[in-house]
């Protein structure tokens, strides 16, 4: 590649479902001269926008798949990954988070800092992403950036300072004021290609100034050069200011804001400047890997183009062309013919194509060196894989992968079904490590377990559409857990002898509870009442009861095991024989601790008009949800409720009728609570009738 | 049994004892202080100690968004029962959080009407019904007076008491009773006020009007660490 590091900009655009992102990527990619016509998320002709490479995304008019693209401003190459932002999909964005070395925000200005817009600047915390903010949508009536600029304050605790103000808004929205060049920027031409500068209107004179002294208040805390000027009352330059800002954006204690209407082609120029002056490149971004020679210490990678190679696969594709794996390159080059390790199986590999993803477009390259994104052909991997070169032995540090909570059974129709659906299968589960598959051994069901329902309906029309696989569903289930209360004690003989070979073998202890892990198992035989070494087949024998509660057949956790006494005997005695007494033992000892259900509850957020806050209350509270508060913001109002998912099937439905289809909800995994007895007594009965049916 | 000794702890018990509350229906109290000292920590150990007694809070915020205030709860909690067994204040803490609803508005989308409309709302669905409700960050400028004799009737309608943060400023002129200027006007309205005074390193709680004179009972402070009120330091 031809630019220097400095250079490059890797960005990611996250924000609200419906705020734009998509429309902004395209432009972004229209005015820095990749595409050459726009299509719109739900446009009339039935392109559909550029960067929805998926027919369903095109028809649901949202983003599932983060495309990743590049292009071109000003001498600087930026690198793209559009994000989804449904939270159902939240993987997916932490996963382009990762790779990510900046961030735009991109908000509402009429709808503000919404519900999962929380939840995108978290996750940007979490991996320490800078971030600029973009407040789209001014065109639109009831649009006030000002207030979304104080909900950035309020609600997401950023730093946050405009450099722009509107010049007219709604209807009337016709440019912006620069506030650090103190001029007015206009966008002429069909498509605002055309930037034109002039002076600010002389109303808007007064209101730049106060702006700008606010501006330079916020910058001068990151520039002693700055405040010296400030202070001096020397004249303050623009590079002064930029600089300055820059300083803040990068330790994300500064947030600037941009503004315009990315639909109405307004502002978006200047947000592609402030990419490339305020954002960090690769180099100035600290990256970590875990040494696995030596124990899985922190070392930072140097981003040095001559060090061995580190790579990490982010995401794979199914593309036209066969398997797509893109891929950051973090250390060294990875070039056309090299041959690269897979560090978490030690596989190695030679390198075909090296290409340059445009959307659904490519073009081949030669190498990806150290602080860019590119993509790589017909490679087996999962993603989250890290690469090395050969001779080193470092993985990125893992992700954070968050356990499914809803499973669904899944059937083919027909056998040409079956063979595509576990392609498809296969796929999804490299693809998505939150989208999980497995052979039910019992009822011989495929089952699929995801993050919601939402999640997983993608999915089933991802294989219809996309491998032809027609499926049918079950219901979806949530994923209970089973744990104990209090301490249960055990002592349990297995005795069987029957002619031939007995069995025998004696195992005492007692169950306790224990957080945050699944079996803690702890061995105080003394004197060698179990022998040493039919010890691992105790505790296996309690690992197997894990999987399936004596009490309802739902995965255990949270149990510590002790065994303290037992018995043997000197040729009844067997590995199997202490397996089996093991589970006899957990089981005795199970009822005897009090077990009881537990089911996730889901931190639900409804962001509503406030006519129908009421009614929205009245929803979650029929669905035993707590309500844990209501916000108040002006025209919108946001109710804050945990509630268990069971409850939350076909919520979007009721919620979309009784509130004519204007509020919407986002939902995360806040916990597992223990289910109220009467829903246990309930659940109980519905999984004795199903076994009967069976 | 852990409900029961945090409620005999409580050192704010001269405002109200084990089944009684200081405040009558309709009644109003205020936490005065200047910004920072600890007005919402106070309000928020009141509301604490009216949810061990099985009560309903309603807890309005007129700054701070519902996460903010969820976390207040969260560590005063914490403080609070930092001596004890972990499993049993955590089942504690989920017995209270449906005794609890947070309300948050802009402070100029505020206003008597629109919360009389929440709260009857609330009642009507069997959601939630209060008996002790909190304002913080209610301003007490010249116009308070209207809302503030508003929310007495709605008080009254509604059989709640209600506690309000008062902020002070450090120049304010001080009326009769060493009552601030803001509030001296209103005053006649509560039946009782408190106020957070810093001296030194130390935070006195003292009642500038009603409850128990600060002779009748021991010295209370405001324990600048974890922001609980202790009757010792």
């Amino acid at each position: 590649m031809k630019n220097a590091i400095n250079k490059a900009r890797n960005i990611g655009i996250s924000a609200h479902i419906d705020s734009g992102k998509t429309t902004l990527t395209e432009r972004i990619l229209f005015f820095t001269k990749r595409i050459h016509a726009i299509h719109d998320v739900k446009g009339k002709d039935g392109v559909g926008a550029t960067m929805d490479s998926m027919d369903l995304e095109k028809e649901r008019g949202i983003t599932i798949a983060s495309a990743a693209t590049y292009c071109e401003w000003l001498g600087h190459e930026i690198n793209i990954i559009d994000t989804p932002g449904h939270v159902d999909f939240t993987i997916e964005v932490e996963r382009s988070l990762r790779v990510l070395d900046g961030a735009i925000l991109v908000l509402c200005a009429v709808g503000g800092v919404q519900s999962q817009s929380i939840t995108v600047d978290q996750q940007m915390k979490r991996y320490k992403v800078p971030c600029i903010a973009f407040i789209n949508k001014c065109d639109r009536i009831g649009a006030n950036p000002y207030r979304v600029i104080d909900q950035l304050r309020e609600k997401l605790g950023h730093n946050a300072v405009t450099l722009q103000i509107p010049i007219g808004l709604e209807g009337d929205l016709e440019g912006v004021v620069d506030l650090v060049s103190m001029k007015a920027v206009y966008f002429d031409g069909a498509n605002g290609e055309d930037v034109r500068i002039e002076n600010i209107p002389q109303n808007l004179l007064q209101e730049a100034l106060q702006r700008r002294e606010d501006l330079i208040d916020a910058a001068s805390m990151f520039s002693d050069q700055l405040t010296e000027a400030v202070l001096e009352e020397q004249e303050v330059s623009q590079d002064m200011i930029i600089s300055a800002v820059r300083m803040g954006t990068l330790t994300r204690q500064l947030t600037p804001v941009f503004m315009g209407s990315a639909y109405k082609n307004k502002g978006v120029q200047p947000l592609l400047d402030a990419v490339t002056k305020l954002l960090p490149c690769p180099y100035d971004v600290k990256n970590e890997a875990l040494d696995m020679d030596n124990d899985e210490t922190l070392i930072t990678l140097s981003g040095e183009l001559d060090k061995p190679l580190v790579a990490l696969a982010f995401k794979l594709e199914e593309g036209q062309y066969g398997q797509l794996t893109y891929i950051r390159v973090y250390q060294g080059s990875l070039s056309k013919g090299d041959t690269i390790v897979n560090a978490r199986n030690g596989k190695k590999i030679k390198v075909g194509r090296v290409v340059r993803m445009h959307a659904d477009q490519m073009e081949d390259i030669e190498t990806i060196p150290a602080g860019y994104i590119g993509a790589l052909f017909g490679i087996d991997c999962a993603s989250g894989d890290t690469f090395v070169g050969p001779g080193i032995n470092l993985t990125m540090t893992s992700m954070f992968v968050p356990d499914p909570v809803i499973s669904l059974a899944i059937a083919p129709k027909d056998n040409a079904s079956q063979i595509n659906m576990s392609k498809a299968l296969n796929r999804f589960s490299k693809e998505d490590p939150t989208f999980r598959t497995y052979v039910d051994d019992e009822t011989k069901e495929t089952i699929i377990e995801g993050m919601g329902e939402l999640h997983l309906e993608v999915y089933v029309e991802r294989m219809h559409r996309e491998y032809t696989a027609e499926v049918t569903t079950g219901r979806p289930r949530v994923a209970y857990r089973e744990t104990i209360t209090r301490k249960g004690e055990f002592d349990y003989t297995l005795k069987k002898q029957t002619g031939g070979a007995g069995q025998y073998g004696r195992v005492a202890g007692y169950l306790e509870p224990v957080t945050e892990t699944e079996l803690v198992f702890e061995n105080k035989i003394v004197g060698g009442k179990i022998p040493t070494q039919f010890i691992a087949s105790c505790e296996k024998g309690f690992r197997q009861c894990m999987k399936k509660g004596p009490k309802m057949e739902f995965p255990v956790t949270g149990i510590k095991v002790v065994i303290n006494d037992g018995a043997s005997h000197s040729v009844d005695s067997s590995d199997m024989a202490f397996m089996a007494a093991a589970r006899g033992a957990f089981r005795e000892g199970y009822f005897r601790a009090g077990p009881v259900i537990h089911e996730p509850i889901m931190k639900v957020a409804v962001e509503t008009p406030s006519e129908f806050q009421g009614a929205v209350m009245g929803l979650l509270n029929q669905r035993r949800g707590i309500i844990v508060g209501s916000q108040d913001e002006g025209p919108l109002c946001v109710v804050e409720a945990r509630v268990p998912l069971a409850e939350m099937f076909g919520f979007s439905t009721v919620l979309r009728s009784s509130t004519q289809g204007k509020a919407q909800f986002t939902m995360e995994l806040g916990s597992y609570k223990q289910v109220p007895e009467s829903i246990a007594q309930e659940l109980a009965k519905k999984a004795e009738t199903e076994k009967k049916g069976k | 049994m852990l409900k029961k000794e945090l409620i005999l702890q409580n050192p704010l018990r001269f405002i109200g004892d084990e089944t009684e509350d200081i405040l009558p229906e309709g009644g109003f109290g205020a936490v005065l202080a200047r910004a920072g000292v600890g007005k919402t920590a106070l309000l928020v150990q009141l509301a604490l100690h009216t949810l061990l007694k099985g009560k309903y809070v309603l807890h309005i915020s007129l700054d701070d968004p519902v996460n903010k205030i969820s976390l207040w709860y969260k560590e005063v909690f914490r403080h609070l029962t930092k001596s004890y067994d972990a499993k049993n204040t955590n089942k504690l803490w989920e017995d209270l959080l449906p005794h609890r609803f947070i309300m948050t508005f802009k402070v100029e989308g505020f206003s008597v009407p629109k919360l009389e409309e929440r709260l009857t709302d609330l009642k009507e669905q069997n959601i939630f019904s209060p008996q002790m409700v909190l304002i913080d960050g209610f301003h007490f400028n010249e116009t308070a007076r209207t809302s503030l004799s508003d929310l007495k009737r709605l008080a009254k309608n509604h059989s709640v008491h209600v506690w309000f943060s008062v902020k002070t400023h450090r120049h304010e002129k001080h009326g009769p009773g060493d009552m601030p200027s803001s509030l001296s006007d209103v005053s006649d309205l509560f039946d009782i006020v408190i106020q957070l005074q810093p001296e030194g390193k130390k935070i006195h709680v003292m009642t500038l009007k009603g409850g128990p004179a600060d002779s009748d009972r021991p010295a209370l402070f405001l324990d600048p660490a974890t922001m609980l009120v202790k009757d010792t330091i």
